[in-house]
């Protein structure tokens, strides 16, 4: 069982290899590893993203756990939920390609791998929470609404740490 | 709170674990300059950082270079940093000893030497 176990990982792991190499060989991958603005713009879309991602979000969850009471959360979620989804849509997009100029890199990093996991979870919450409970805004009850807050909070601004932290972190 | 202290500690954790990449800014450096010279086992040029592996009298550092248009602009064309090549690399070492990185503020080939970080020393 052990041995089948390490056989199947042991595939898999070179299979991810491949798609790695697969992406660090590919004609746009290649470009961008040398190009000043084209890297520097996917870079700034990247950053356009975030912000979008999370100035929209991070006021909605606030929301959610009781600050500005007196606006009214639905004319809030019209607004910030569709900016926060654009901003995410944006920030992957733009993302996968600064992935590819150095996939096998970035994807051996165990802060990376944290970091894809807290989008996984932000995005899985986001995506069960309106699926549930409506779109734009929902008619989760106070408690639901407030831990989704909580966890909404924690996984996007713990990814945007754990993203910065990428470029200045060593050994 | 105890959640907090053990999310803090699992990130500190993360951090410590193996870091391949290069690095933007010069906060994980010494501030102080060394010197290596070696051949080039591997090269790795391109955004966003260009990585080269130096065999050191038989030790292996990561030596990083400038992203390719601060390579281009301090002389540097392709093929310059290649495989079997000498270099002569004057830098900022990381803090950590045991790292064996370098990063490039100037690098000689043969005589000639190309400027990387001029504003740097």
């Amino acid at each position: 069982m052990a041995t089948a176990n390490t056989s199947s990982t042991a595939i898999a792991t070179e299979a991810l290899d491949a798609v790695f190499t697969a992406l660090e060989g590919a004609d746009i991958a290649q470009a961008l590893r040398r190009s000043r603005w084209g890297y520097a713009a996917v870079n700034g879309v990247h950053i356009l993203g975030i912000a979008l991602l999370i100035g929209a979000i991070v006021p909605l969850n606030l929301r959610s756990l009781g600050l500005w009471r007196g606006v009214p959360r639905p004319l809030l979620a019209r607004i910030l939920v569709p900016m926060a989804a654009a901003g995410l849509f944006l920030a992957i997009a733009a993302g996968l390609l600064l992935f590819s100029v150095r996939a096998g890199d970035y994807a051996g990093l165990a802060l990376f791998q944290v970091k894809l996991a807290l989008i996984a979870i932000g995005t899985v919450a986001a995506l069960g929470y309106h699926l549930r409970h409506g779109w734009p805004d929902g008619d989760a009850d106070a408690l639901v609404l407030r831990c989704h807050a909580v966890l909404s909070l924690a996984s996007w601004l713990g990814a945007l740490v754990c993203g910065r932290l990428l470029g200045f972190v060593g050994d | 709170m105890r959640h907090l202290q053990a999310a803090l500690l699992a990130l500190g954790l993360v951090i410590q674990g193996g870091m391949a990449l290069a690095h933007h800014g010069w906060a994980w450096t010494t501030g102080g300059n060394i010197e290596l010279t070696g051949v080039i086992t591997a090269v790795n040029l391109g955004n966003p950082h260009g990585i080269l592996k130096v065999d050191v009298e038989g030790e292996e550092w990561t030596v990083e270079v400038g992203q390719p248009w601060r390579n281009e602009r301090a002389g540097l064309k392709d093929g310059d940093l290649a495989q079997g090549v000498e270099i002569r690399a004057i830098g900022e070492p990381s803090a950590d000893a045991a790292d064996r990185r370098l990063k490039v503020e100037k690098l000689y080939l043969g005589d000639r030497e190309y400027i990387l970080y001029g504003d740097r020393d």
